[in-house]
């Protein structure tokens, strides 16, 4: 069907610049809308397939949860520092055990960390924690509680948005360093210098060494996964239930939006999608030039 | 001559006088008028209202004196460094070109080019503000190449006549350049 | 053709004679230096001009002849012509002037090689106006000058040193200027000398006056002697060995006193330099060091009669001592202030009293200095008042050098606050780059992206939360301190500047603009003369005196103050990021 099958009385047209031709430059015969393609290179969401992926977000916004709610039986004094400091350790332990246990993904050109350089980060972890607790402590005793609570909300928001959901570990800097300067905010608040301490103990266990073995049950086991995540929801909607009813209730709506509607929205509007390219494109550039070596 | 009516870039009447001394040397004058007693008197009435306004509210008697100050110092800086009351071109052939613009208070102040250091008196255009004015300048030759301008000397900077009195300047200025 | 005639404004009612002067080459001009009167031999005139041309080094000729016929003088005309074959010249002007006119008629006779003689002449008849002959005459500009200004004056830009043979060559006005500045000699020639020629020219009034000034030269000799024998003395004591050592040429270059006697030092150098100034420029320069030497010098005699004549002296010790108690009471209570919680701040308490504390102590050690001080600073001021005998300049260096060592712990307090203001400030940055997860390569000059361990983020935002909360009270102290430094700086600056300008300002060429203005010439300025018709153009060239500014801006004497300095948006970045600032110019000589 090519214009040199079809012998006429013109010359025909063809799609080259160089040539002088009896055309207006503008001109385009039918074959224009033949390379039209729809919707190219689109994948077709399923909707529990999105929803567990979701499901991490959710689990994300849990742990905050959970984080605040500790905070709050701190502050009140209905948590000892003892009590959180043990339960982390043994937390800590657990899961560092479990994290050994699992296998870990295959990484290139980079060793697995050794016991003695996890003992080593664990014993700078403590020291510099214990150390500055009395320092935190005082720190921000001349600035009001509006301005600290304001501050800790405002970067925990932003530890939430810039969380690298999709590769979790190691954790992105900039949501760490969020997370962690929040939580040093509100942990100055706390009355003593051991609950800075446990405070910031525990800050670094959900923050930073959790996502890590998260990660890494998803890569082994995403059977499990699911359910830790779902078990986390679950244990974050309750614990905040337990002293504030109302930021329960409203977690637990963002949770059912985020895991669920969203979700359900995004499989919906899947098929509105309409997106159309041809020869009309401007031109990319393949980055696997490696079929022109032979 | 006679005098015709000429205007500067602004819409303002400026008078052209052009004496002519001998074949070889010509006098241009462009006068501007002069400080309009009207804008003097709203200049310091202006002033004066103010500092009594100042005066009512502070009860200081130092205001109205300043005041007074002011004005005469701002007045006197005006006329001596501000208003130029007329600016003159003297073209001698084979000696140079003088011009000299004379202030309200009667300074004067007065540069000489040499003949040797002049290439051409042209007439050119600006952007000035909003809008392109014509201007009368000196073309200064370059010592080392004598095809280069090295610089430009403008005419009649404050006055700013309008095209038809530099045209006028203009060709009488290159009929007293270009005799030989 | 235009033929310009300088004439001299002297000459204007000379009698009859021969006019002599040059032909400046190159230009169509003539400049006439004086008239030679009419009852002359001619080879006596001849021998005259060989001699002076002789002394002058310039070139001289007969130019041409000047008539004002007086009464019963007529039929000089032809004669003045013929005189034209005894002085032979390719040009002869021959320049009338009629008794009770003021123009000016003038012919030129042209003479080419064969000796003969082409006449054309330029006959303006003065009641007449039938100019047919226009076309074919050679016109005459007059340009009529005042011999006397025009001899001192010094045609400004100045060429220095000798002219470039590269430029061109210098332009007819120069030239003109050149020539007559050139032939003094000429007019040395008195009115009323009884010799065989007379001549008109300008004379100068004020023989007696150049009698002094040259006896003044002659015992200028050995006073220079003697001042560069005193100067290679201190040369020598300040070159010995000691004062090479590390902490003394340190001090001494921050002292502004030792910065003084250096700059002294060097202007004494100048000044009894053997060799006779170089320009007009370096003479100048010499003669203003001179006059403010001796200005500052009888300032600084008027200080100490002030000083010395009622006991100023014990006066100003015994407020010295209260003062400076005062002010480290006020510092005191300006600390005090600061450890509460100043206009309603957010300080951290505990950096804030551990700050606080510090430099009371420090207060507290500096008013014991000042008690132990306060015996001796009537001594020290007595002395110290003596150099003003040196100059008033000492006596503000030397103030200058007292606030200083006063203010030491102002200066103190201003170190330690901006060291720990800089690192708090650089700490923070690096830290807020780790927050984001950045760092700075250094070898490429950029900010990159850096994957951090876990426990560096960790200490890294511990340490950055800390920095930043204790921002603002390292951030308040060191603003105070800095306010305080500063005004203290303001203070040393004011005094530095107006030592400075005792030091570079160009007395003698300032005096000599506003009493001899014609002596600094911009350039010249003409005047159309007489408008009589028919008769030569005649201009007035007047010498148009340079501008005040442009005479401090060419003949102050170079210090330190004239190299470009710190510009104000580098001080405030200075300020903000918490690097020190002095007074004195850092030698950035560091860099290589």
């Amino acid at each position: 069907m090519g214009p040199d099958g079809v012998p006429g009385p013109a010359v025909p047209w063809r799609k080259v610049l160089w040539e002088c031709q009896a055309f207006p430059d503008n001109y385009v015969d039918q074959r224009f809308l033949e390379e039209l393609r729809r919707n190219e290179g689109i994948r077709q969401y399923r909707y529990w397939a999105v929803v567990r992926e979701a499901g991490f977000v959710g689990e994300q916004l849990s742990c905050v949860a959970i984080f605040i709610t500790l905070w709050l039986y701190m502050e009140q004094s209905l948590l000892f520092p003892e009590t959180l400091l043990w339960t982390s350790l043994v937390c800590a332990l657990l899961g560092y055990g479990l994290h050994r246990a699992l296998p870990a993904p295959v990484e290139s050109g980079c060793e697995p960390r050794t016991r003695l350089a996890d003992l080593q980060s664990a014993a700078i972890f403590l020291s510099f924690t214990f150390g500055f607790s009395p320092v935190l402590k005082t720190l921000t005793e001349s600035v009001s509680t509006d301005t600290v609570y304001a501050m800790s909300a405002v970067m925990l928001l932003a530890h939430l948005v810039s969380f690298p959901y999709a590769q979790p570990s190691p954790p992105g800097s900039f949501s760490l360093n969020a997370a962690l300067f929040a939580s040093v905010c509100l942990a100055s608040r706390l009355p003593g210098a051991l609950h800075t301490f446990a405070m910031l103990t525990c800050a670094l266990l959900v923050f930073a060494l959790w996502p890590c073995l998260l990660q890494r049950l998803r890569g082994s086991a995403p059977s499990q996964f699911a359910g830790v995540c779902v078990g986390v929801c679950v244990a974050g909607v309750a614990g905040l239930g337990s002293q504030w009813p109302g930021g329960a209730v409203l977690l637990a709506l963002a949770l059912g939006s985020v895991t669920l509607l969203c979700p359900l929205l995004l499989v919906r509007l899947q098929r509105h999608k309409d997106n159309i390219q041809g020869p009309w494109d401007e031109a990319e550039i393949h980055e696997d030039l490696g079929h022109f070596g032979h | 001559m006679e005098d015709e009516t000429f205007t500067d870039i602004n819409g303002k009447a400026i008078s052209l006088d052009c004496q002519s001394h001998s074949s070889l040397c010509r006098e241009f004058t462009v006068s501007v008028p002069k400080v309009s007693i009207g804008k003097v008197l709203v200049f310091t009435c202006s002033v004066w209202l103010l500092a009594y306004a100042v005066f009512f509210f502070t009860e200081n008697t130092a205001v109205l004196s300043s005041a007074i100050f002011v004005t005469l110092v701002g007045m006197m800086l005006y006329i001596h460094f501000v208003k130029v009351d007329h600016e003159s071109l003297i073209v001698i052939h084979s000696l140079g070109i003088q011009l000299s613009s004379s202030f309200a208070s009667g300074r004067e102040t007065t540069s000489f080019i040499e003949m040797s250091k002049i290439k051409d008196i042209v007439i050119n255009e600006a952007i000035y503000m909003h809008q392109i004015i014509y201007y009368l300048c000196v073309l200064l030759k370059d010592p080392s190449e004598p095809d280069a301008v090295s610089s430009v000397v403008p005419l009649f900077q404050s006055s700013k006549p309008r095209l038809n009195c530099l045209v006028k300047v203009y060709k009488s200025c290159q009929e007293i350049l270009s005799k030989c | 053709m235009v033929l310009k005639v300088f004439f001299p404004q002297c000459c204007n009612r000379a009698d009859s004679g021969l006019l002599v002067g040059r032909w400046i080459s190159g230009h169509d001009s003539a400049v006439v230096l004086a008239v030679v009167h009419y009852p002359f031999i001619p080879g006596q005139v001849k021998q005259y001009v060989q001699q002076m041309k002789a002394q002058s080094g310039g070139e001289l000729s007969v130019l041409g002849s000047w008539s004002l016929p007086k009464d019963g003088q007529e039929g000089m005309e032809s004669f003045l012509r013929d005189l034209s074959t005894i002085f032979p010249q390719e040009r002869w002007l021959q320049i009338n002037r009629q008794l009770g006119k003021t123009g000016f008629t003038c012919q030129v006779l042209q003479r080419d090689q064969n000796g003969k003689v082409i006449q054309r002449e330029t006959k303006k008849k003065v009641e007449g106006g039938d100019e047919e002959e226009e076309e074919e005459e050679e016109k005459v500009i007059f340009v009529h000058y005042e011999q006397k200004k025009v001899m001192f004056s010094q045609l400004h830009p100045l060429e220095n040193g000798v002219p470039d043979p590269k430029t061109d060559p210098p332009s007819e006005l120069r030239q003109m200027f050149q020539s007559v500045a050139g032939s003094a000699p000429l007019f040395f020639l008195d009115r009323y000398d009884d010799g065989p020629l007379k001549s008109t020219h300008w004379q100068s009034d004020g023989r007696e006056a150049s009698i002094l000034v040259e006896l003044l030269k002659q015992a200028s000799v050995p006073l220079c002697m003697l001042l560069g024998w005193l100067l290679s003395i201190w040369t020598w004591i300040s070159n010995a060995r000691v004062f090479s050592l590390f902490p003394l040429r340190f001090l001494s270059s921050k002292l502004s006193t030792c910065v003084q006697l250096s700059h002294r030092t060097e202007h004494m150098r100048t000044l009894s330099s053997a060799k006779p100034a170089a320009g007009h420029t370096h003479f100048i320069r010499k003669a203003n060091m001179v006059v403010s030497f001796l200005v500052d010098v009888s300032l600084g005699m008027l200080l100490i009669w002030w000083l010395y004549r009622d006991d100023h002296i014990s006066m100003l010790a015994n407020t010295l001592v209260p003062a400076a108690d005062h002010v480290a009471k006020e510092l005191e209570e300006l600390l005090q202030w600061l450890m509460g919680a100043p206009a309603g701040l957010k300080m951290n308490r505990a950096l804030d009293q551990v700050l606080g504390r510090f430099f009371l102590y420090h207060i507290h050690l500096w008013i014991s200095y000042i008690h132990l001080m306060s015996p001796f600073i009537e001594g020290i001021l007595w002395y110290g008042g003596l150099s003003a005998c040196f100059g008033l300049t000492f006596a503000l260096s030397l103030l200058s050098d007292m606030v200083a060592l006063l203010t030491f712990h102002i200066y103190c307090f201003y170190v330690y606050g901006a060291r720990l203001y800089c690192l708090k400030i650089y700490g923070l940055s690096s830290l807020w780059r780790l927050f984001r997860g950045k760092k700075w390569n250094v070898l490429r000059q950029r900010v990159d992206s850096c994957s951090y361990d876990l426990d560096q983020l960790f200490i890294g935002t511990l340490l950055f939360t800390v920095l930043l909360f204790l921002l603002p009270t390292t951030a308040l102290y060191y603003l105070v301190f800095t306010l305080l430094r500063l005004v203290v700086v303001l203070f040393q600056g004011v005094i530095h500047l107006s030592v400075d300008f005792i030091n570079s300002f160009p007395l003698f060429a300032v005096g000599l603009r506003l009493t001899r203005s014609h002596r600094l010439a911009e350039g010249v300025k003409f005047r159309v003369l007489c408008e009589e018709p028919g008769t030569a153009l005649h201009l007035l060239m007047e010498i148009n005196p340079l501008k005040c500014s442009t005479v401090v801006q060419n003949y102050r004497t170079p210090t330190y103050s004239c190299y470009p300095k710190d510009s104000w948006a580098a001080l405030i970045k200075k300020l903000f990021v918490g690097e020190l600032i002095y007074p004195w110019r850092h030698k950035t000589t560091k860099t290589d």
